[in-house]
């Protein structure tokens, strides 16, 4: 079976494929969409995560402040989904699951992205409640909004995200940066993939399907 | 290994404080181990030829 990592021959390096051969797959609005997030959520991982490790500095302020960055960038993709987008295309078709048909997205890109978005939405909204206990311009602090309970519950599910954030970036950034998957990196930086790129992403997701 | 943090309230109570970061390593622990399974994934279907 022809893998996508066949297609990396298609642009050699040093070269640039001429414009009719680029297909776009990521429009420009998207794209500094997907880096935004990643700063932002590699900010966020920072600031929570370094001081438990013992790096001791005032990481309250930029946390919330990425936090409502994130929020920001959540509602913006959330809306920009559903009022320009299909949002049924984001879930699995029969004939993706058999194997038979691919999208633009894989099976398991999707995945990785219904995974991606739990975690950030868990976050995002435990988040945005736990804003209620710091000092912010835009909000009055309140810690008693909610009993010792209920913030238990919030902290533990923030928690839940942080630890998941750990996992899937890790995997993220691995299927980043294996050769076979440059061309979707490349995508996600430029813009375009190449058309002997896009049958070679075919050919790697549905069987019988044959790289020209 | 602890999966919860508690703390006490001002009347001594147990309250639940989040999730124990006792679990920071094994979050760490479980995507390297599906980075090194898949790239031992890789190593066996390049060398079969797949």
């Amino acid at each position: 079976m022809a893998t996508s990592a066949d297609a990396m021959d298609a642009v050699p390096s040093g070269t640039t494929p001429a414009d009719t051969d680029r297909v776009v797959r990521h429009a420009a609005v998207d794209r500094v969409f997907h880096w935004l997030t990643a700063i932002t959520v590699l900010t966020l991982m920072g600031t929570a995560l370094l001081p438990i490790m013992g790096v001791r500095f005032d990481w309250s302020p930029i946390h919330w402040v990425a936090g409502v960055i994130l929020i920001l960038l959540t509602i913006f993709h959330l809306l920009r989904s559903m009022a320009w987008r299909k949002l049924r295309s984001i879930w699995f078709t029969a004939g993706e699951l058999r194997r038979e048909q691919v999208g633009k997205y894989s099976v398991a890109q999707k995945l990785m992205h219904h995974a991606m978005g739990l975690m950030a939405l868990s976050a995002v909204v435990t988040g945005a409640l736990m804003l209620k206990k710091v000092r912010t311009p835009f909000l009055e602090r309140d810690p008693y909004i909610f009993g010792f309970d209920t913030w238990g519950v919030i902290y533990v599910i923030h928690g839940l995200a942080a630890l998941a954030a750990v996992t899937l970036v890790m995997i993220h950034i691995y299927f980043a940066l294996i050769p076979e998957n440059r061309m979707y990196l490349r995508a996600m930086v430029r813009g375009w993939i190449t058309r002997q790129e896009q049958r070679a992403h075919v050919a790697a997701h549905v069987t019988g399907k044959k790289q020209d | 290994m602890e999966i919860f943090r508690f703390g006490h309230d001002a009347w001594g109570r147990n309250v639940l404080e989040g999730v124990s970061w006792d679990l920071l390593p094994v979050a760490a622990g479980v995507g390297l181990v599906v980075i090194l399974g898949h790239a031992v994934y890789r190593l066996v279907c390049r060398r079969s030829g797949g």
